[in-house]
């Protein structure tokens, strides 16, 4: 009773625990020892010995089974349970001794392992509740106790793998509990068991199994948190960074990655792959805990390193490190993940947010400016990304002027250019490295010039000359050269002398380009006109060190010579493309209003397509696709061209073409659609779009096809039934899955199709009919094991596209004048349900109408908006339909 | 007057009298083992799951990809026809 009594005290609150622990210590105590002293003690022991102290305790156990889960007086008594056997193991086993003592019984070894016994007994009864309990104990007293003997850790191991596959997940996740602690414990001491090792390594591979395939997300992620850290679950932990789930996704990256330890031990694509998925996470509570873990931890690891090794550790943060900065820009690999699609702009964005007390300690000197590495530049260059974004730009003042930024910049480029010139020499890896460094140093100062204030006009013209001057140097990578021509349309100005002049300068270095590398006379440009025996020596005097040179002379060396040639004419040809792209990317005014602009188109831009050389023709194409978009004539005529590409051309080819025909369709809209277009034209394009899509094209293709689809049919470019039902049918078809561009694609534009405009969905409304009928064949062939998604979800999704209330366009019939000639709106009418109404009914009545299409029709024609607003014709047609439906027995 | 009494009853909380005996019903149901191993598991479909329950690939697809002009990244669609471009 007095048992009893400690039991009932214990479930109203966990804060007198500690007591009533101690006060059933002693009862047991007094029940098992002979105590000599003590009169009071002496006469309980001999109405309760042992045995009865056990039956007793077991007995209230045995009330907790019953506990519903929901009840936190169940928690509170495991806990007490676990607390008491944990104090009453400790104190029982003498302190000190050998591993006999370990195996010696006590009381309390006994009275344990009768509890075990029972809840083994329990873990398989067939109320959840009891199961939930017993294994919930267990796993508590395996979290509390310190060891447990051999007989029973199997036994309970073998329990606990059976409740691993519980039907509950709840029940799973207390088997998780226990077994975490076990798989743990395997690493370190419990080699010695008779199982051995091979059994701990088959448990830890279970939980891995489970942490893979377990359906339930509160499983996975008590697994994630539980499974023991090694370097054999790490992979397997860290991928949980993209489980479906987002609380186990935010769990990793706010719990388990901050205690792992210093992230360096992380392999350097891990490390990249983790911020990445972070801080691009769907879900914001994940990128807020990994812009945390980035700009805490991450940087308190480094700075620590940086300050002294090893010894401070402490988790506080402590004052701004740069060096410990710069390590760990160089610990996320700057150069790769610092371009432009990396995840490196959005964690240093995150971190200087997080981190004022970085921003202000920062000082750039012109020593800083001088041995810039890739580190010190990208802090730099995101520092003044951040200040851009805000009002008051503080940081503005570190930053030097426009003329000692383009000092800065020159030095820099032209430390690369000589570097690029010598590189053919040295043929060392190093060099190649340098390189990649260097390029990257004059990208990003070039980024911080791009945002530079250009109102100064010495440095105006400063910056202008300096980036005149690199773009002529044939050398220049092509992604600086896009820079500095996107820099020099900004320094040029927006009106249309400013693009004039944009236009002028950077054709002029392009004539210098091509009078640097191709002396001679290149096929494309009819100016050049050197004669052969100038180009030769030219040749010889750059390559001296090209071991061909010293085999001996004749046909052999002019053969090669002559490939020598045409090998850079090509490149001659791609680079002065390359320029051409990025200068028609930056230009808007028409095209023939800019004389410049068509020469280039005739002596460069014609013959490249003309080329049989496929590179140079796909740049070709490109520039002639930008030079259409300036031109609807130059639009107009070479349709057939684009067209035909596709038709004929590989997959790179018909990626180009479809982008090009998409965008002239986007930019001269009355291709498509004034009266007088071609309607052979129109037919042929849609059928290209068609085919974009099918599934025998390649990935890419299908993906950009997808998006132009969307793209013209948003802007109503495009407006085709038969298009849009391929694309409805392609968002259900299982086959879709794979390809996640196309399946993005149209998750995002369906909904903002259908709602933007009621023409868009009242098109919609008058094809859902057939889409439904296309997805109930499509999940009856299904291949074996494939899944889709069930008729009932199509169903919703095609009322909810056909909503009127959804549409976001205000128009004529969705508002009207009132007498006084304000505008009110009008009541949503059911008119476009009726329609879809019409379509699903007309199909159900159809002979070949099977019973689980008609199932899903009718629980879509529960969902829909009628109402007295709507059309009479309509309402009485459905009615006529719906009379004959009833009719006929089919709903 | 006859509301009261269920809101009353929700109100008092759940305790266990340990000195009561173990009511019989309750006593059956902790004893009564599952008929089968394959009533108390999951199925052995959910043993497996073919995505490993991770998400696919993120595109991050956006208003800005059907905005943008494929060959002009940076320019708008339709800014031509708005800005300047008549020139």
């Amino acid at each position: 009773q007095v048992i009893s009594n400690l039991f009932s005290d214990a479930q109203k609150a966990i804060a007198g625990h500690r007591k009533l622990v101690v006060g059933l210590r002693k009862i047991q105590e007094a029940c098992v020892y002979e105590t000599p002293a003590g009169d009071k003690s002496k006469t309980l022991r001999d109405a309760f010995d042992e045995e009865d102290f056990n039956f007793e305790f077991s007995r209230c156990v045995l009330r907790l089974m019953s506990i519903r889960r929901v009840e936190v007086v169940g928690d509170r008594l495991m806990k007490f349970v676990a607390a008491f056997l944990k104090c009453a193991n400790a104190a029982l086993i003498p302190a000190g001794d050998g591993d006999e003592a370990q195996y010696q019984e006590t009381p309390a070894s006994r009275l344990i392992a009768q509890l075990l016994s029972l809840l083994l007994q329990f873990t398989s009864s067939k109320e959840k509740t009891v199961r939930y309990r017993a294994t919930q104990l267990i796993a508590q007293l395996i979290n509390s106790l310190d060891s447990i003997d051999d007989e029973h850790y199997v036994l309970l191991e073998t329990a606990l793998l059976k409740r691993l596959k519980d039907r509950e997940s709840t029940v799973r996740v207390q088997a998780v509990l226990g077994l975490g602690r076990l798989a743990g414990q395997d690493g370190e001491d419990e080699e010695i068991t008779n199982n051995g090792l091979s059994n701990a390594e088959g448990l830890t591979s279970k939980l891995l199994h489970s942490l893979r395939n377990d359906p339930s997300a509160d499983v996975r992620r008590a697994l994630l948190l539980n499974l023991p850290l090694t370097p054999e679950t790490l992979p397997y932990l860290l991928e949980r960074a993209r489980d479906t789930d987002g609380a186990t996704r935010r769990v990793l990256y706010s719990r388990l990655l901050p205690n792992l330890g210093d992230f360096r031990h992380l392999s350097l694509s891990m490390r990249e792959k983790l911020l990445r998925w972070g801080l691009r996470d769907r879900d914001e509570s994940v990128r807020k805990a990994t812009a945390r873990l980035f700009s805490e931890r991450w940087i308190q690891d480094c700075a620590n390193a940086s300050r002294d090794e090893g010894v401070g550790s402490s988790l506080e943060t402590c004052s701004p490190d740069m060096d410990g900065l710069l390590e760990l820009l160089e610990r996320i690999d700057i150069v790769n993940s610092g371009i432009e699609s990396g995840v490196a702009g959005e964690a240093m964005g995150e971190f200087w947010k997080a981190r004022p007390d970085y921003v202000n300690e920062v000082v750039f000197g012109d020593a800083f400016w001088q041995q810039l590495t890739p580190e010190s530049v990208y802090l730099v260059r995101t520092l003044n990304d951040f200040d851009k974004g805000k009002t008051n730009n503080t940081v503005q003042e570190k930053m030097p002027e426009v003329t000692t930024l383009a000092f800065h910049l020159m030095q820099h480029a032209h430390n690369l250019l000589r570097h690029l010139e010598n590189d053919g020499i040295q043929a060392e890896n190093r060099a190649e490295e340098d390189t990649v460094e260097k390029e990257f140093v004059v990208e990003q100062l070039l980024y911080i010039a791009k945002t530079a204030d250009y109102s100064d006009e010495v440095g105006r013209r400063a910056m202008f000359h300096h980036l005149r001057d690199l773009l002529a140097s044939p050398l220049l990578p092509d992604e600086i050269t896009k820079l500095v021509i996107e820099i020099l349309r900004n320094i040029c100005g927006n009106e249309p002398t400013g693009e004039r002049e944009f236009c002028g300068v950077i054709l002029e270095a392009m004539a210098e380009v091509h009078d640097v590398i191709a002396p001679e006379t290149p096929h494309v440009d009819q100016e050049g006109d050197e004669s052969f025996h100038s180009a030769r020596s030219e040749l010889s005097d750059s390559t001296p060190t090209k071991p061909f040179q010293s085999q001996g002379a004749g046909t052999a060396a002019i053969q090669q010579l002559n490939e020598m040639k045409a090998v850079q004419e090509i490149m001659v040809n791609m680079k002065c493309l390359h320029i051409a792209q990025c200068m028609l990317q930056n230009v808007e005014g028409a095209l023939q209003s800019n004389a410049q602009l068509v020469t280039m188109l005739n002596n460069l831009v014609v013959p490249a397509v003309r080329s049989h050389e496929a590179p140079i023709r796909e740049r070709g194409l490109i520039c002639l696709g930008l030079c259409c978009l300036l031109d609807k004539k130059l639009a107009d005529e070479n349709l057939t061209l684009f067209i035909h590409c596709f038709q004929k051309g590989q997959d790179a080819l018909q990626l180009t073409a479809v982008q090009v025909l998409a965008d002239i369709l986007v930019t001269h809209p009355s291709l498509m659609q004034s009266p007088d277009a071609d309607p052979d034209v129109r037919r042929i394009i849609a059928k290209i779009f068609a085919s974009g899509m099918k599934a025998s094209q390649a990935p890419e293709v299908r993906s950009a096809t997808t998006t132009a689809v969307c793209k013209l049919m948003l802007t109503s470019v495009i407006q085709d039934e038969d298009l849009l039902t391929q694309i409805a049918n392609l968002y259900f078809d299982p086959m879709t899955k794979e390809n996640a561009g196309v399946m993005q694609t149209l998750s995002y534009s369906l909904p903002v199709y259908c709602h933007s405009k009621r023409e868009n969905m009242e098109l919609m409304a008058n094809i859902a009919g057939g889409v439904m009928h296309a997805a109930v064949e499509l999940s009856q062939d299904l291949e074996e094991g494939a899944e889709m998604v069930g008729l009932g979800v199509v169903g919703n999704m095609l009322t909810d596209w056909t909503d009127a209330r959804k549409l976001v366009i205000q128009d004529e019939i969705a508002m009207d004048w009132d007498a006084v000639g304000r505008r009110r709106s009008q009541a949503v009418n059911g008119d476009i349900h009726l329609t879809l109404a019409q379509r699903v009914l007309e199909r159900a009545l159809h002979h070949g109408c099977s019973r689980e299409e008609r199932k899903a029709q009718m629980s879509m024609l529960g969902k829909l908006l009628v109402n007295g607003n709507s059309r009479l014709d309509k309402l009485e047609s459905v009615n006529n339909l719906v009379i004959e439906a009833i009719d006929g027995n089919l709903a | 007057q006859v509301s009261a009494v269920p809101k009353k009853k929700e109100k008092e909380p759940f305790a266990i009298d340990f000195h009561a005996p173990l009511d019989p019903s309750i006593a059956e149901m902790i004893y009564t083992p599952a008929s089968s191993n394959a009533a108390i598991s999951l199925s052995k479909a959910q043993w497996k799951s073919k995505t490993r329950n991770l998400l696919p690939d993120d595109k991050h697809f956006n208003s800005k990809q059907l905005l943008r002009l494929f060959l002009k990244p940076n320019a708008r669609m339709g800014s031509r026809r708005l800005g300047h471009g008549n020139a």
